[in-house]
């Protein structure tokens, strides 16, 4: 069966099909004085990327094995140009896209699926597609970043977040299905001496769940040794690079960096990148990390003329810079964190903001606009934590599922977009409100910001599930 | 303050929710749960076989506990496209008057790994096979639930594909326990 993309009148969207998500309704959608909500697209698939062409036109990605894997949906990009009807631009295979930029005649995507994240570019009349880097490692927990476009060099950055969803690969990432990629590990960015301390976990993959040890940077069920050397290398992830835009030029700006998700250059010139804080579970839990936004100043240098690359703290530092094993960090479930790296290289902090734990933060987009306001500020999404699955404790219940304005300058943020009720919309029966903002853009013509809402996602103590053909997109307009 | 705002003059789009569309996903998916009555019927009535010839106490009470449980995820079954607001296919009710003979046949005929063993012990192996089928088609049921963005669909298949995980350890264990001295021995269960 074909796609459909039909019109449908606000009053249909307020007795939609789909049980877990039956209404959408912006009255129940809190934004500031002088701006107006409205749905412009629902039925999405686990969407994870919107953009704009200058001319108007609107990519959307849905991103087809997300999180958790299953169901798997289509992986495609929607083209939706101004007075056309919106078509089926491209088909991703298993696995899907996560970012888009538009720039000079091409769509340029960041992909993820198997071992390796890659960075395609799609020609907008003919649709051909080419890949411009490929085998980044990846196959695991974390996401893709970008790719964006630097206002000051034209070169193309992009992001590959880790593998591991604790620094070492464990059946607590259950949804990046151990089976599938059982090779999957992080990589790092410089070389690394390890302390040799490793973690033990059943094998789930096994007949009977034996016992397996696992260390960082290796597959799971592979142990290291105090003193053992872990080569850097230009591909690696937990990173941020650079290219030409045609993928050539391949430079390592920063690595450590857990989810590098979200990256924009703001109006200040500086690259800023998302990261989401470690996760209170499993056999190397982290309590109370900041969730928070980076700086990267290599993303200042002149190309080619990077010595370092910026080393942000995965896996061993919380956002705030202290240790996993601090005692500000200890779990109250879990077993608590031992130190992996023994001569990390220097931190590259503090961060640009933080946010409370478990917010997850999505993408975000900087304000241009006079017209729209609030220019030179973030424009945050914050997709909603995962608790009580990812921190059992109380507090965090409702943090996030919202998009929050960024004074970095000012060390402050508001919220721009929540439901007037709080936390997602399938939390408040009847509401018809946003459930987890993923990214948002600002429409060329400065007046509108339109958020990407990546639908049900619903999290108890033991898992996560994801609902299909519940992603919407907002448009929110000044008045 | 509303924010709400007057909307686009054409409307918002939605992408395959309208209700011709829609009701096509229902029709496809509820054709399609009739697999998980055949699979469910087959793998209940393989252990009616099965259990009065288990002579040892303790499989004999493992399976029977067992097929209590294969009946009540057969009702489970039969109410999956109820939810999606459809009657089972009739295809489900003609193949599951059939499920006897599948039933009987692979305990009787199927060989595999069982091949060459004396008495009952390959009925452990058929189970485990037939299990897994049914288990499978529940699960499939699972994703066919969250890709309608259906969660009572979705739970229901999934509370039985737990139960039934649970019930593949349980009939392995049993089979592998049972392996040497079966084969061995050709002694029975």
């Amino acid at each position: 069966m074909l796609p459909r993309m039909s019109r449908a009148s606000l009053e249909e969207l307020k007795a939609l099909p789909t049980p877990v998500r039956p209404r959408l309704d912006a009255a129940d959608v809190w934004v500031p004085d002088g701006y107006d909500v409205e749905p412009v697209v629902a039925g999405l698939s686990f969407p994870c990327a919107i953009c704009f062409d200058a001319d108007g036109t609107m990519f959307v990605a849905e991103g087809g094995s997300t999180w958790p894997t299953r169901p798997y949906m289509t992986p495609r990009i929607w083209r939706m140009s101004p007075g056309q009807d919106p078509e089926v631009f491209a088909v991703e295979n298993l696995g899907g896209p996560r970012g888009m930029s538009v720039r000079d005649g091409y769509l340029y995507v960041s992909v993820k699926g198997g071992y390796h994240m890659r960075v395609t570019r799609h020609d907008l009349r003919t649709k051909e597609r080419v890949v411009l880097v490929d085998e980044l490692p990846s196959g695991g927990w974390h996401e893709p970043g970008g790719p964006v476009f630097g206002p000051h060099d034209g070169l193309m950055y992009f992001s590959n977040g880790s593998v591991a969803l604790q620094g070492v690969v464990v059946p607590e990432g259950f949804t990046v299905d151990l089976a599938k990629h059982p090779h999957a590990h992080d990589v790092p960015g410089q070389d690394v001496t390890l302390t040799g301390n490793t973690v033990w976990a059943r094998d789930p993959r096994l007949p009977f769940p034996f016992y397996a040890e696992s260390g960082p940077f290796q597959p799971f069920g592979t142990a290291v040794t105090k003193g053992q050397v872990v080569k850097g290398q230009l591909k690696c992830n937990s990173a941020v690079w650079r290219s030409k835009p045609d993928g050539s030029d391949l430079e390592l700006l920063a690595w450590g960096i857990r989810n590098p998700f979200g990256l924009a250059f703001g109006e200040d010139g500086h690259l800023y990148a998302t990261d989401n804080d470690f996760e209170e579970k499993g056999e190397r839990a982290v309590g109370e990390d900041p969730d928070r936004i980076w700086r990267i100043r290599n993303a200042q240098l002149p190309p080619g003329e990077v010595k370092e690359p910026e080393w942000f703290g995965y896996p061993d530092l919380c956002g705030d810079g202290l240790p996993l094993w601090h005692e500000k960090h200890l779990p109250i479930r879990g077993k608590a964190a031992e130190p992996f790296l023994a001569d990390p290289p220097p931190w590259a902090g503090p961060a640009a903001y933080l946010f409370e734990p478990h917010t997850a933060l999505g993408k975000l987009a900087f304000s241009r606009s006079d017209e729209f306001g609030h220019r030179g500020k973030a424009f945050v999404c914050q997709f909603g934590t995962y608790a009580p699955l990812n921190s059992n404790r109380e507090k965090y219940l409702r943090n996030g599922f919202q998009v929050v304005t960024v004074d970095f300058e000012a060390g402050t943020h508001e919220p721009f977009m929540r439901n007037r009720a709080g936390g997602p919309a399938s939390a408040t029966p009847g509401s018809g409100g946003l459930e987890r903002p993923v990214d948002c853009a600002f429409h060329p013509d400065g007046r509108s910001l339109y958020v990407l809402d990546f639908g049900n996602n619903t999290a108890n103590k033991s898992y996560v599930v994801a609902y299909a053909h519940t992603g919407v997109v907002w448009r929110i307009t000044k008045r | 303050m509303d924010g709400t705002a007057p909307g686009h003059p054409e409307g918002p789009y939605v992408l395959n929710l309208t209700r011709e569309t829609w009701n096509e996903h229902l029709d496809r998916a509820s054709t399609w749960l009739a697999n998980v009555v055949t699979t469910q019927a087959a793998f209940r009535q393989a252990l009616e076989i099965a259990v009065p010839k288990v002579e040892e106490p303790n499989i004999r009470r493992f399976l029977s506990e067992m097929l209590d449980r294969a009946q009540r995820h057969e009702e489970v079954a039969h109410r999956l496209p109820r939810v999606l607001g459809r009657e089972a296919a009739d295809g489900a009710r003609s193949l599951a008057g059939t499920v006897m003979d599948v039933a009987r046949k692979a305990l009787d005929t199927v060989e595999g790994l069982a091949g060459g063993a004396r008495g009952n012990w390959k009925d452990l192996h058929h189970l485990l096979l037939l299990n897994l089928d049914a288990m499978g088609a529940f699960a499939i049921a699972e994703q066919l639930g969250l890709a309608l963005a259906h969660a009572e669909l979705r739970d229901l298949a999934w509370a039985v594909e737990a139960e039934k995980s649970t019930d593949q350890l349980i009939l392995q264990e049993l089979m592998l326990e049972m392996a040497a001295v079966a084969i061995l021995y050709g002694e029975k269960v």
